[in-house]
């Protein structure tokens, strides 16, 4: 029998190689990042003379892509809270028709990605070849209506694509907002005006703020819109510099390093900020007893808010989803759509190339392994965080919500380096890129598992074990079962993530090890824009059935169980 | 029952099936329990009755292994379960007891059949086995019907007796409660508590229950344990808590009670009789049970033992003329305020004849009913 004392030194001892094994995979490539940015000499490995702050000082003569880069990620923020804010303020608080539907449609944009909303906006919105312009001037327009390509058509994307990003984070708080604090307002007198400006808005307020800031954080390491839209015309955000830097000849090593540490920074601070306003918040709005939602009846006002929820998903999903269709289909695509042009021709290329065929393949092992690894490691971490007394619990959980501050392409970076001079051969294989996969999706996982962990009462555990159930048998017949909803949403987010994964893969793959996101963007820059399309669609086919598969298992095991 | 841990135990440890020994319970730093010492012997009820954040929940998960303590004993049976000084802390799944929990903590994802054979399940019975206890517990608390019906499909009321027949379809020897009728509204809650008192009686198993309830705690219990701010208040069976309360906060939480201090006249008072002067001068009569007097007392008397007529009563002592301040209908019973040697007294009273504010009567209370307390005076 256990003694105590060898108990506690024993979950001592798992806490400190848990929090150690984390701390590796999260602050080891943050390490060797940091060592990059301040090597001095002429950017060479070789020609290395020491270290110091050189690359630094040498950043403010890159003026104009920390603009461009503030540039875009403001107006993109803005146009992003605004649109989450309206829509999240109709679906959550007025009458307006279906909306339950809509509020499960309006995590879709989240699925479809910045960077299929880019190609498709890419070809609707191009200065000169756009179908939108191109029309236009079919209709007798002059010039371009839209330019897709210019910094507000690049931070359009990106809103579009954020903004149910902002939308789930400000409804959550709406939705948390009990109904009796506007009441009370209005028994006492106040207009339904009033009530809005003195209790509604200063409740929703520090929400908004919070979303507002996470999304900035978001903005600035955005990678893929940028790189689809902007790159082509020689217009650089932070991190498609930072690519250029690491990926043209001769590389700029220190230099890339030294932007990826300012941006670091920057997105780390607000990702601090973030955490401390919504860990203040909570009393403002939760209270203990369970209360309904209470829509507000907006009249014939309620059609046009209807007309703008549609609107956007249009615009997000519809839209982008058919341009791509569209696109894939034509021989060679153009606005005006004839019978003659129609063809399957491109898919037929794209699925002949075996190094399309080599990605796929590499794409979906990668996304059941990560996923499967994911979920095994993030509950762990999950469950080490709310059910247990470990030592280091703390230490533990900033660790695992770290990758969420840092823009994917600068980890990956990271990555690289301490990995090229650890003598074991994963540079350049999948393996990488395995690693990279499990470190950045920790706070994915870790936030999903965690989130159903907190609702189960504890008590349904101690149940099992003063019922004389030992540890594995309560995981088996008890916890597990009961968490299985979060560990199946935990599961398919990773697995979709993963083969949805640009930032960080672009720089980790290898001839070897290719995978499907960053050859859609070499197909984009290197071939035509309707075999683009058409593995656009191939990966969404593909991640589609997966999902779909998927889905079925689960419903039948749960008939079954 | 027939082995005993150490020698010093030999009398008690041979009839007693659970016995905790100055346990000490911390949350992080801060001391929550202790030092607490309680025994129950078998097939007996103990209560541990507080109010909420006393630490009787904290106590009671340390008995089910729960809770880690940081110095004690807490033996179950012949079995040293925790001992800070020999190190052992036997996991919550080997103790081979069984627990109802407040929040019933009944299995969503299962049905009530397979919550009620879990316990079994896990002790790797044959299927028969498992089949005749489940069968067996679920009558015992009229369940039987409802065996195949997923769990997450049952009231309140229901979900209360299946945790209570998974707690008994194993047959363990002590069945721990830590407030399961707190969910229930107030007349199932009386009902189930004779049904629960029965089961206990007719298993015959030890338990130890915890409640902020003190009608539950004087129905159910074979021994109170009433503890304030981690540390016990008193202890010993309904009884004497009931009427001999020894501090203030036991007078006042177990019913109501109105405390009256003064100083001991030493000179009228006897080895069985107790009496002391109030500021206003008024001469009280009390029961010292025994307990020891010091110059100034605290006399607790319950305010159903305080009587009102409305002519003189025979006798002198503890008799004085009152004024009604406030007269307020409860149903069952009358909440009287009286003004009486400059303060209030609270007197409930059942009786017909109703009693008007402003109204004169005589104020009585038996001297054997205005119990010395051992702690210093409060008011």
């Amino acid at each position: 029998m256990a003694t105590s004392k060898a108990k506690s030194r024993r979950s001592t001892i798992t806490g400190i190689s848990v929090v150690t094994v984390i701390g590796i995979f999260v602050l080891y490539p943050i390490f060797f990042l940091l060592q990059a940015a301040l090597k001095e000499g002429d950017g060479t490995i070789e020609g290395s003379t020491g270290y110091g702050f050189g690359n630094f000082e040498r950043l403010p003569s890159y003026s104009e892509i920390i603009w461009n880069t503030l540039q875009v990620s403001v107006v993109s923020t803005v146009i992003a809270i605004i649109v989450g804010f309206l829509i999240a303020y109709i679906l959550t608080r007025t009458n307006v028709p279906y909306r339950r539907g809509l509020q499960q449609l309006m995590a879709v944009p989240y699925y479809v990605t910045p960077l299929l909303g880019a190609l498709a906006w890419g070809l609707l919105g191009e200065e000169h070849s756009g179908y939108i312009n191109i029309l236009w001037r079919a209709l007798g327009g002059e010039g371009a209506i839209i330019n897709i390509t210019s910094p507000m058509g690049i931070a359009w994307v990106m809103a579009l694509f954020e903004g149910s990003v902002a939308f789930v984070m400000i409804s959550a708080v709406m939705q948390s907002i009990d109904p009796s604090l506007e009441e009370a307002s209005q028994v006492i007198g106040a207009s339904r005006f009033n009530t809005m400006m003195r209790v509604t808005l200063p409740l929703v307020m520090p929400g908004v703020l919070g979303a507002l800031v996470y999304v900035f954080a978001e903005m600035l390491g955005s990678f893929s819109a940028a790189l689809v839209l902007g790159t082509p015309n020689r217009f650089y955000v932070l991190t498609t510099a930072i690519f250029l830097m690491i990926t043209q000849y001769p590389p700029r090593i220190p230099l890339a390093a030294a932007m990826g540490v300012v941006l670091f920074a920057v997105m780390f601070l607000m990702t601090y900020l973030y955490r401390r306003m919504i860990a203040g918040r909570s009393y403002v709005t939760v209270s203990g007893k369970a209360f309904r939602p209470r829509p507000v009846d907006v009249g014939a006002l309620r059609w046009v808010y209807l007309g703008l929820v549609c609107a956007y998903i249009f615009m997000a999903v519809v839209l982008p989803l058919l341009t791509l269709l569209y696109a894939s289909l034509q021989q060679l695509a153009t606005a005006v759509p004839s019978w003659t042009n129609f063809t399957l021709h491109h898919y037929e290329v794209a699925l002949s190339q075996n190094a399309v065929r080599f990605a796929i393949r590499n794409s979906l092992e990668l996304g059941v392994i990560t996923a499967t690894l994911g979920v095994a490691l993030t509950g762990t971490i999950s469950w080490l965080l709310h059910r247990t007394k470990l030592p280091g619990r703390g230490a533990l959980e900033y660790m695992s919500m770290f990758p969420q501050a840092v823009p994917r392409l600068v980890f990956a970076f990271g990555i690289m380096w301490a990995w090229l001079v650890i003598p074991v051969p994963v540079y350049g294989t999948i393996w990488l890129l395995l690693i990279a996969y499990l470190t950045v999706f920790l706070p994915l996982g870790v936030r999903t598992i965690s989130g159903v962990l907190l609702q189960l009462d504890k008590t349904l555990d101690e149940c099992g074990q003063v019922c004389g159930a030992n540890w594995f048998q309560r995981l088996r017949t008890i916890n597990i079962p009961l968490l299985r909803p979060g560990i199946m949403a935990a599961w398919m987010l990773l697995f979709i993530g993963s083969v949805r994964e640009l930032g960080a893969s672009i720089l980790l793959v290898g001839p070897k090890s290719q995978v499907l996101t960053p050859a859609i963007v070499d197909a984009w820059t290197y071939s035509s824009s309707e075999v683009t399309a058409a593995m656009a669609l191939i990966q969404t086919a593909v991640v589609g059935t997966v999902i779909a598969i998927f889905m079925m298992l689960m419903r039948r095991s749960e008939l079954k169980g | 029952m027939q082995m005993q841990a150490q020698p010093q135990d030999k009398q008690t440890a041979a009839e007693m099936a659970i016995e905790v020994r100055d346990l000490h319970i911390h949350y992080g730093d801060v001391p929550a329990v202790g030092p607490v010492s309680f025994s129950v012997p078998k097939g007996q009820q103990l209560t541990l009755l507080g109010p909420s954040g006393c630490g009787k929940s904290t106590t009671l998960r340390a008995v089910a292994g729960l809770e880690k303590p940081v110095a004690g004993v807490i033996n179950i049976g012949n079995r040293k379960m925790y001992s800070s000084e020999e190190n052992v802390n036997v996991p919550a799944e080997d103790r081979g007891l069984s627990m109802v929990f407040q929040s019933y903590a009944i299995w969503p994802h299962m049905t009530v059949y397979d919550n009620v054979a879990f316990g079994l399940k896990v002790r790797r019975k044959s299927r028969k086995e498992i089949d005749e206890g489940v069968k067996r517990a679920l009558a015992l608390v009229q369940m039987e019907a409802f065996a195949s019906r997923p769990a997450s499909q049952l009231s309140g009321g229901q979900q209360q007796r299946v945790a209570l027949a998974r707690a008994c379809a194993f047959s363990p020897d002590v069945l721990l409660f830590d407030e399961p009728l707190s969910n229930l509204d107030a007349k199932l809650r009386s009902d189930m508590r004779i049904e629960l008192r029965e089961l206990q009686h007719n298993l015959g198993v030890t338990s130890i229950y915890v409640t902020h309830d003190l009608e539950e705690a004087l129905a159910m219990s074979d021994c109170i344990v009433v503890m304030n701010k981690g540390c016990i208040e008193q202890s010993g069976t309904p009884y004497e808590i009931y009427n001999y309360p020894r501090t203030a906060f036991v007078a006042d939480f177990v019913g109501s009670s109105n405390l009256i201090s003064g100083q001991v006249r030493e000179d009228l008072s006897s080895e069985d009789e107790i009496v002391i002067e109030t500021t206003g001068g008024e001469l009280v009569y009390g029961n010292p049970c025994g307990r020891k007097v010091g110059r100034e007392a605290t006399l607790s008397a319950r305010t159903v033992h305080l009587q009102l007529h409305t002519q003189r009563p025979e006798g002198n002592r503890n008799v004085w003329p009152v004024t009604i301040t406030r007269s307020v209908f409860l149903g069952d019973l009358s909440e009287i305020h009286i003004s009486w040697s400059g303060r209030t007294l609270i007197i409930r009273r059942s009786a017909l004849d109703q009693m008007d504010e402003g109204q004169q009567v005589f104020l009585s209370v038996d001297p054997k009913r205005c119990v010395l307390l051992e702690d210093t005076p409060i008011t």
